[in-house]
């Protein structure tokens, strides 16, 4: 009885007469966690990137929910629960983190919901708590990145992209976030879609996974299955 | 590895700075040469030299330079001081929040009240009091004050750099004028319409700029104001560099200031019997306009559109992410901020009752730039102090002549390298708890309800 929460097919994205994506397909279920891989420049960003419309596609489908959302502006996608947390964090740094969680929360209007998801993110993360009123900036680059997925929390997502989160963390500190991202994948059923670089670790979280390589999808299964596979050991997971 | 003893680094520091400062001397001394000892006699066509001016000149440059390093020594020393208490591990010391200061002690709550009535009951005084002259520095200032808000809106906010605000602000000049030379409007009906002018210009400069920022933003936008001075200068309608002259001032009812109302001010208050008393009037309609733009920039900041100004200002693809349009955040800042350019426009037009293009050149975009950044972007006390600094500095530093612009400049320069967050730092707004504690009771505080015991989605 899964249903299935978004679906690429075809979709061809250019800067200029660059070609990025040369018709990708992929689809992700209601409540699952989902890796996808590859190597630098094959094109995980820009798929991201195509989905929440910040580069929109040239051609091809991009459905959410059942819904086209080719070409819709990335705000209407955030209110509709898709959301983004971009690749190097990106927090705003001059802010306080409390400040960082609310704007999470700026297309929400119920004060006491809104409340809830922040004890319920700051339960999380207690070090937020901790910090709550430092500005951003000051914080080391793990507690950046457990503010960045605590603020896309804030916005209620359905869908949570995750743009390389273990990027330029300590190994102790990334296992900590992936653990965070599947508790938070369990309990509210936040169906996720991993970005990595870090093959090994985003399959242990995953549940399937798709391989990219210049601008297509070129393997796609379940995440035991990549694991168990030889040939893809080699290639991706260092023997 | 390397100990550096102490006594022999204060040493060498204090023969190194010396002869830095000896060098800044001589370097000041030679670029000021022609400068201060050249004149020529017109009649007899000969150079003047007047070298007994060089040593006054050196030994002025020796101390101010031994100065200035002392103070940047001092403030680099202070900054390892704080480093090295900080690394000491006490993560606590951060959460605190910023050190008080004299500022900060000034503008301390507990006093913020009645410091404020107090102000508040000076400025009303003030007019009634004081000389024309005076009158017309605060008005000038009280000007500089609603254009410092106003761009604080666009710059301190919004992170967009406008270098051609001035632009609005010669927009709700001539809405007034023009209308008033050629239709007769009056001041009453032109002050909204001036400012929906600007505001309406703010927009059109908006879309082009949509995708630019930073230098890109910058440039268009000094062109912006260059253009339309340039257009102001050739129009035909606006009577060109000659500009528009007898604008009426602002009228009290149709009733005539300097007549009854002029003889009784002068017999019950002792008001100085020179003071045009349409000044005076001038006066309370740009303090009105002053505090209304107070409450509206207060509210604005604190507001959702504020806190995507805010959020535009600190990453703009963050702010996407987080659901803001920022197509609509980037408009608004500008038309917003172009109306307080616009309603103090037709306030300058009204005060000054001559215009022309040349009242509207770069230099006033800077100048207002100058006034945010050196009050502190973002901080809406900052502006209003820099605005008066600014407004009035000039006027004070008459005493040194021809070298006040000289002055004020190096005043600026002290005041980036010592205070680079200007005047009066911005500071976010804190919530404050006095719980103190384990992280649980934080978080109680933090979100003032109990703690679940699952996950609080629903």
């Amino acid at each position: 009885m899964t249903k299935m929460l978004l679906k690429l097919s075809g979709v061809r994205t250019a800067y200029g007469n660059i070609e990025a994506l040369k018709g990708v397909d992929l689809y992700i279920n209601e409540g699952e966690i989902i890796a996808l891989l590859g190597a630098n420049g094959a094109g995980k960003t820009t798929t991201l990137a195509s989905i929440t419309g910040l580069v929109p596609p040239k051609s091809g489908s991009i459905t959410f929910d059942g819904v086209d959302i080719r070409g819709t502006r990335t705000e209407e996608l955030v209110k509709k629960g898709l959301i983004m947390v971009p690749e190097g964090r990106r927090i705003f740094p001059g802010l306080t983190v409390m400040e960082n969680l609310k704007m999470g929360a700026y297309v929400l209007s119920d004060p006491a919901g809104v409340k809830r998801d922040l004890e319920y993110v700051l339960n999380l993360f207690p070090i937020l708590a901790t910090r709550s009123k430092q500005s951003g900036g000051t914080l080391s680059g793990g507690e950046q990145q457990m503010l960045a997925i605590s603020r896309s929390l804030m916005g209620r997502p359905r869908l949570l992209l995750l743009d390389e989160p273990s990027l330029g963390l300590a190994p102790i500190v990334i296992r900590d976030i992936l653990e965070t991202i599947r508790k938070i994948n369990k309990e509210n059923r936040t169906t996720i879609l991993l970005v990595e670089q870090n093959a090994n670790l985003a399959l242990m979280l995953a549940h399937r996974a798709y391989i990219m390589t210049t601008g297509l999808i070129t393997l796609s299964g379940t995440a035991s299955e990549f694991l168990n596979d030889e040939n893809v050991r080699k290639a991706y997971l260092g023997g | 590895m390397s100990v550096i003893r102490q006594d022999v680094s204060l040493a060498s520091i204090f023969w190194s700075e010396l002869k830095s400062a000896l060098l800044a001397t001589l370097w000041m001394c030679l670029l000021a040469f022609p400068l201060m000892t050249l004149t020529i006699n017109p009649t007899e066509k000969t150079f003047i030299f007047s070298l007994e001016r060089m040593p006054y000149l050196a030994g002025g440059t020796f101390v101010l330079s031994i100065l200035w390093r002392f103070f940047l020594k001092r403030r680099a020393f202070q900054g390892i001081t704080k480093a090295v208490h900080q690394s000491g591990g006490l993560p606590e010391d951060l959460t605190k929040g910023p050190k008080p200061t004299w500022v900060t002690v000034v503008m301390g709550l507990r006093h913020k009240r009645l410091g404020f009535f107090l102000l508040l009951a000076f400025t009303i005084v003030l007019p009634f009091v004081s000389s024309p002259y005076t009158v017309n520095i605060m008005v000038t200032a009280l000007i500089y004050v609603t254009l410092g808000l106003g761009l604080n809106v666009v710059v301190g906010v919004s992170g967009l750099l406008n270098l051609g605000y001035i632009a609005f602000y010669a927009i709700g000049a001539y809405t007034y004028a023009l209308l008033n030379h050629y239709f007769g409007l009056s001041f009453w009906v032109c002050l909204p319409l001036g400012a929906l002018t600007a505001t309406l210009m703010g927009l059109l400069l908006g879309f082009p700029v949509i995708r630019l920022s930073g230098d890109y933003l910058a440039i268009v936008t000094l062109s912006f104001g260059e253009i339309t001075r340039l257009v102001l200068n050739n129009l035909e309608v606006t009577r060109g560099p000659r500009g528009i002259s007898y604008i009426k001032p602002a009228s009290f009812f149709g009733i005539d200031l300097n007549a009854a109302p002029k003889e009784f001010l002068i017999k019950w208050l002792g008001v100085d019997p020179s003071m045009d008393i349409n000044k005076i009037f001038t006066y309370f309609i740009i303090l009105a306009l002053v505090i209304l733009t107070i409450v509206c920039v207060f509210r604005l900041e604190n507001s959702r559109l504020g806190r995507a100004w805010l959020a535009m200002r600190e990453d703009e693809i963050a702010c996407q992410a987080m659901g803001i349009n920022r197509t609509r955040a980037k408009l608004t800042a500008f038309a917003l901020g172009s109306t307080w350019a616009g309603l103090a426009g037709v306030v300058f037009a009204s005060h000054i009752t001559f215009i022309n293009p040349a009242s509207f050149s770069f230099l006033g975009s800077i100048l207002i730039l100058s006034i945010v950044v050196l009050g502190g972007m973002g901080s809406i006390p900052g502006v209003i102090l820099g605005a008066i600094v600014i407004s009035a500095l000039p006027e004070q530093l008459r005493f040194f002549s021809q070298y006040r612009m000289l002055l004020f400049g190096a005043l600026m320069v002290l005041m980036m390298v010592f205070r680079p967050g200007g005047l009066i730092q911005s500071t976010r707004v804190v919530h404050i708890h006095k719980t103190k504690g384990n992280g649980q009771a934080r978080l109680k505080a933090l979100t003032g309800a109990p703690k679940p015991k699952t996950g609080g989605y629903s």
